[in-house]
């Protein structure tokens, strides 16, 4: 450029003549790409876009493949993220304002309602969606070569959404978060059916863990202001902060595991060597071995083995795809929340308990599990069933047709033949505890101990796992007995799930129908 | 010889039996012992009277005892006074023969043992047979109406009860209803059942006392809250109060409809589908 | 292929967002309260009769009206409906339109007192269902029904300023509520009986707290209340209440119910001009807490609630044995068994010196003549014979347990308090004015062995703990 001979204020303006230009090239440097270089280095130069790699595999891009599951679950955090901020405003942690700030949100704020409304359905939604990606995960045999510990950080992700939406259930102060509350302060007591069982047995006394975690939880013993200071810095600081950070490394760890998940047949021409991938397809990828840093930390590019003649550059295919998940999440959630509104009970009254008192609908199937045992439907076989979950890709290492849905015919056989077992099981299982009682009815004076061992949710436990057992034996594969697992644990969530919410009313009692409940 | 047949009612199943082998048996031989056992059987009857009757009824059975009357107050707030039943008159209301006959033995009997408690009339269940035997024979004693009371007059057999299946069904309830309103009870006994529709300011007795309907929803008859109680009342009347017999008048079916319905009423059936 | 399909995924998505965003904004610009205040205004201007008032209406601006307490911490946003309640104007117009009646207003201006500081319902709601609290909105505490606002009126004045400044209901209803012995059963504000339920605060409590399965028409606290007076066995099966009321009085009665708030009004909205005195002498006393079972005392009178016989505690023949320091114990005690609850004061509330007086006032009948004693100890009994005497005279109306109870006329007699002489003197003298006839010579002509030896087997009944 020649500059040299204009006076400074001339120079001054022409650059604020050229300002506009100027500042747009100097925020995305390349300006428009037009080439399949440029395209690469928009994405490589973009803090956001680098999140991705430049170029993406067409079996990534599948709708059919991912069905979106993972995306869609980020964007209702997305969502929920910045309609959080949005209600934040109106909010104020505090039992004696905090109803009446849900109440002028409804009432008064402009779209306060609508927003009310999509924070909390993207919310709950993503329960719905992150399970359902689990589910393909494990379907798609997406848990394995590296990615064990990723699916153990997807588990975390997924407590951290339910426990997101148990804070946040509690924010309104109505009745339905006071009594919410005070459910899962018992099911965090519940330690303390076991303790006191062994308490004075052979001359000990235990230390009542259950209450020590529901005072921590409650700030005391009784849901109260501490209550929902605590709930509330759980909500907008703590867990928000600890899902950003888990999902950070969640796809940081996809990212340096080679993108998703795909079938080794999808291409023809993949390279066998580690060291060379074939010649010339891969556009600018160079076809002789070059030492960047991350070959010297791993060994090999990150390009390498990645069957580069079936990729696309990122820009634009995987943005399109991705804004359009986005804005059909969006969508989809605004037209929700535009038909249904998020609850909102009376004022929370410690006097009036809810009957019956139900945790959020997603917990439901849990509190099904409570009403048998406390201990073991709060803690032991949620517990157990996370374990069984998380230790999935550490049992079956089988590290054959990965990325094929269902692996193949024995699989779909499989999955259909756990799911009809799985839903029979789970019927019966509820229609004997509902028509013939359990033990307490029949021996009023039992042992709780007995309860505690031996109980619907226990011996539901225990046949998933034998029969699990049973199809890995039969099919001499574990990866059968992942698929047969995972379906398990879908069809024990759902069918439990909505059991609690529309079968049970006042007293746990078992209907047909919530319209059958007796008037108070 | 007439007291003689009275008490032969008391074997009322077996007083055909009896009269065969009356008729085989020499009259003048019987009569002696007879009435031998007959004044015993009064003697007695009349000694219990005094202890357990008299308080209340009177000991000439004129019904103006010491106890002169008791209040009950009903649910529904109304206050009953009740004075003892006056054996003089001769006209009794609990019974199975239709109205204007006297009572049978057997009917007595009920009333004594079971007693009527919605009037506070005590129950002497526990009792001796041949003692409620004298009492029963000993009230006779305080009108000569008994003595012209012919038992084997075929008009004043008991009413045959013979109770359908239907009763208490939904269906019956309904009908008894409507006929609740057509054979216009609810003028005494209220639209509610409770005993106070427009002509229960003026309902007076035979012998000019006041006196109140009926309120079903106490749920306690003076006659046992049953059916056939219903049943009895609609088919025999209450003589000597303002409720007539209406064994002609209401058919026999519709009689049982409408007993259905005073037990819904009393409250003595739940709402028809089990709730 | 992939990217036709992302592609038209994202086109249809934005139309979708877009349209359901503008239609949740039309939803937004077009509350219900803007179509009130539009007409109200429109009414304003239509029937302006000079210019002057036409003007004032045009400048009227259509917004959301609210008013704010901070001494209550109240928001009232009814107003944005209730657009014309200040305006003589609308006297005659529709509700919502309407002026407020009376000339309530006037002493009660709204940006102090509101609107739901007497009338209820949520104020900061904006539509009519959750405003109003009508059924199934989770509102606690809906619109109070016109015949019971003078309710609210109580929680500032006195009842004496009511009855004649209009407040005449909820001033009738206190008065009922004593007359009808309420508080023989109730406890309100610490004093009352154990039979029935606390009422204190009972206009406060939750929607839940009511049992609704049997009531009638709109769900809520006031038919409740209403009905519950109505039919007592309708709404609380296993109830034991004495309310023989007429319609008028069970609103009279709800009305002054209503009162019974838990929020305390700040000073400086309380206007009380007299100072209400709750009588204490002894027959007022009795009314309040004794007449609801004992009536006027006279007669022992079977009741089909309690299922068992209330005696008359004014019958002079009773008087006659009874000393008033025995009085007292029973009613500061009660009597176990049956329905009479203790009034002393760790119980009940009344003072040593209110159950004094009451005490003075059922006596006032007793006549100078003391009973003839009756010297039972010097009489040696036998209890087999006095069982056959119980059992054959006594026990038709006492009940073969002497507890008295269902369709038995007589007492119970299982009260260790009882003396044997208290016993013999009555079974002796009988109970003038009530179905208890003289056993002794007057009457039946039992020998005063015979009694005493009925005596010993009742006194033996009361120790048997059956």
């Amino acid at each position: 450029m020649d500059n040299s001979n204009k006076t400074g204020l001339a120079q001054f303006a022409d650059n604020l003549k050229s300002v506009k230009s100027s500042f747009v090239g100097s925020f995305s440097r390349g300006g428009w790409p037009t080439s399949d270089k440029g395209r690469t280095s928009t994405v490589v130069n973009n803090f956001f876009l680098h999140l991705h790699t430049a170029k993406t595999h067409i079996n990534t891009l599948k709708p059919s493949y991912t069905l979106g599951m993972g995306l869609i679950s980020f964007f209702l955090l997305v969502i929920a993220f910045i309609s959080g901020g949005f209600l934040m405003v109106y909010y104020s942690p505090s039992t004696t304002t905090a109803f009446n700030a849900v109440k002028d949100i409804n009432f008064v704020v402009f779209g306060g309602q609508l927003m009310r409304n999509i924070h909390k359905w993207s919310g709950e939604a993503m329960i719905i969606f992150v399970i359902l990606h689990m589910v393909r995960i494990v379907y798609t045999n997406s848990y394995k070569q590296g990615r064990e510990f990723n699916w153990v950080i997807g588990i975390v992700l997924l407590i951290l959404t339910f426990v997101l939406n148990l804070t946040g259930y509690m924010l309104p102060w109505d009745q339905l978060s006071y009594w919410a509350l005070v459910i899962v302060a018992n099911i965090a007591a519940a330690p303390k059916e076991l303790t006191d069982i062994f308490n004075g047995m052979f001359g000990i006394t235990l230390p009542d863990i259950g209450g020590a975690t529901k005072e921590v939880l409650l700030g005391g013993t009784e849901p109260g202001q501490e209550s929902l200071t605590r709930v509330y810095l759980l909500h907008i600081l703590l867990l928000p902060l600890a899902i950003c950070v888990f999902l950070g490394v969640h796809f940081f760890r996809i990212r340096k595991d080679g993108g998703l998940t795909r079938p080794a047949n999808v291409s023809a021409g993949s390279g066998e060597s580690i060291i060379s991938p074939p010649e010339k397809k891969g556009g600018i990828f160079p076809t002789h071995k070059t030492y960047g840093l991350m070959e010297l930390s791993k060994g090999r590019t990150p390009a390498v083995d990645t069957d580069i003649e079936n990729t696309v550059t990122s820009w634009p295919n995987l943005f399109i795809a991705e804004i359009a998940v986005f804005m059909f999440t969006l969508a989809a959630v605004v037209a929700y929340s535009y038909f249904f509104d998020a609850p909102l009970k009376e004022y929370a009254n410690p006097m009036i308990p809810e009957n019956p008192a139900k945790a959020p609908w997603y917990f439901l199937g849990l509190q099904e599990l409570v009403s048998y045992s406390a201990f073991m439907g709060g803690q032991g076989l949620p517990g157990l069933a996370l374990a069984g979950l998380i230790a999935i890709p550490f049992l079956d290492r089988e590290n054959r047709d990965i990325g094929i849905w269902f692996t193949n015919k024995q699989g779909k056989a499989i999955a259909i033949e756990s799911f009809i077992v799985g839903s029979v099981a789970v019927i019966g299982t509820l229609a004997f505890v509902v028509t013939q009682g359990w033990f307490r009815e029949w021996w009023p004076e039992i042992h709780q101990l007995w309860i505690v061992a031996i109980n619907p949710g226990n011996l539901l436990l225990g046949f998933v796992m034998v029969y699990t057992l049973w199809v890995i034996k039969r099919t001499n594969s574990t990866r059968m007995g992942a698929i047969s697992l995972i379906t398990f644990f879908l069809v024990c969530y759902v069918i439990l799930t909505y059991t609690g919410t529309v079968l049970r009313g006042p007293n746990w009692v078992f209907y047909w129908s919530p319209s059958d409940w007796p008037i108070h | 010889m007439g007291r003689f047949n009275t008490r032969c009612k008391l074997f009322l199943p077996l007083a055909g039996i009896l009269m065969f082998a009356m008729a085989l048996v020499p009259a003048a031989y019987g009569q002696e012992d007879e009435d031998a056992a007959y004044d015993a059987l009064i003697a007695k009857g009349k000694a219990a009277y005094n202890v357990r009757c008299a308080l209340c009824h009177g000991k000439d059975g004129d019904g103006k005892g010491e106890m002169k009357s008791v209040t009950r107050v009903e649910k529904t707030g109304r206050t009953i006074v009740v004075t003892p039943w006056d054996f003089t008159r001769a006209v009794f209301r609990f019974r199975t023969t239709p109205t204007g006959c006297l009572p049978s033995d057997a009917d007595l009997e009920r009333t004594i043992r079971k007693g009527i408690s919605a009037s506070l009339m005590p129950a002497h269940g526990h009792i001796d047979g041949d003692e409620i035997e004298g009492i029963i024979e000993y009230i006779k004693w305080f009108s000569e109406d008994w003595d012209e009371f012919d038992p084997d007059d075929e008009s004043c057999f008991p009413v045959a009860i013979n109770k359908p299946e239907f009763v208490g069904s939904a269906d019956s309830i309904a009908r008894g209803e409507v006929l609740f309103k057509k054979n216009k009870c609810f003028e005494c006994h209220g639209v509610d059942g409770k005993g106070d529709g427009d002509k229960a300011k003026d309902l007076k007795d035979d012998w000019g006392n006041r006196i109140l309907p009926f309120n079903f929803t106490t749920g306690n008859m003076k006659r046992e809250s049953t059916a056939e109680a219903v049943y009895l009342t609609l088919a025999s009347g209450l003589d000597g109060t303002a409720m007539p017999g209406y064994n002609e008048a209401i058919k026999e079916e519709e009689k049982w409809h409408i007993a259905s319905y005073a037990l819904k009423l009393m409250g003595l059936i739940k709402s028809e589908d089990g709730h | 292929m992939n990217s036709r399909f992302y592609l038209s995924l994202m086109l249809i998505s934005s139309l979708v967002l877009m349209a359901f965003l503008a239609i949740a904004f039309n939803r937004e610009m077009t509350p219900v309260w803007k179509d009130y205040q539009t007409e109200y205004k429109e009414t304003l201007i239509k029937n302006a009769k000079d210019d002057g008032t036409r003007e004032r209406a045009e400048k009227i601006q259509v917004g959301l009206q609210q008013i704010y307490i901070k001494a209550l911490n109240k928001s009232d946003r009814c107003t944005s409906c209730h657009a014309g309640v200040e305006n003589p104007l609308m006297a005659a117009a529709e509700v919502p339109y309407k002026q407020h009646s009376g000339n309530y207003l006037k002493n009660h201006p709204l940006p102090k007192f509101g609107c739901t500081l007497c009338h209820r319902g949520q104020g900061r709601a904006l539509n009519i269902a959750e405003a109003h609290g009508e059924e199934h909105q989770h509102w606690d505490f809906p619109i109070v029904p016109a015949k019971y606002i003078q309710s609210s009126c109580a929680s500032c004045h006195d009842y004496k300023m009511l009855e004649t400044e209009g407040g005449e209901k909820v001033a009738k209803g206190e008065k009922l509520f004593r007359e009808k012995g309420c508080l023989g059963c109730h406890k309100l504000n610490g004093v009352g009986g154990a039979l029935g339920k606390d009422i204190a605060g009972i206009a406060n409590k939750a929607y839940y707290y009511f049992s609704m399965a049997a009531v009638v028409g709109e769900r809520n606290m006031y038919s409740w209340i209403k009905q519950h007076f109505d039919d007592p066995r309708k709404i609380v099966p296993e109830s034991q209440m004495r309310a023989f009321l007429t319609d008028e009085e069970a609103d009279l009665l709800t009305t002054y119910m209503l009162t019974f708030r838990t929020d305390e009004m700040p000073r400086s909205y309380r206007l009380i001009k007299n100072i209400d005195k709750v009588a204490t002498d002894g027959k007022s006393m009795y009314t309040a807490y004794c007449s609801a079972c004992h009536s006027d005392g006279k007669t022992s009178v079977y009741d089909e609630i309690f299922a068992r016989t209330i005696p008359a505690i004014r019958n002079p023949s009773f008087l006659k044995t009874i000393s008033n320091s025995e009085l007292k114990r029973i009613v500061k005690e009660g009597r176990k068994g049956t329905q009479m609850t203790a009034w002393k004061s760790e119980a009940a509330g009344l003072t040593e010196k209110q159950i004094d007086e009451i005490v003075k006032y059922v006596a006032k009948d007793r006549p100078s003549e003391k009973s003839r004693p009756f010297n039972v100890a010097k009489i040696k009994s036998d209890i087999e014979r006095g069982a056959e005497i119980y059992n054959n005279r006594c026990a038709l109306c006492h009940g073969e347990e002497g507890k008295g109870g269902e369709n038995l006329l007589g007492m119970t007699l299982r009260d260790s308090a009882l003396s044997p002489e208290f016993i013999a003197i009555t079974v002796r003298d009988g109970r003038k004015g009530t179905p208890m006839v003289p056993f002794g010579n007057g009457g039946i002509g039992l020998s005063n062995q015979e009694i005493a030896d009925t005596v010993a087997y009742v006194k033996n009944l009361t120790n048997d703990k059956k």
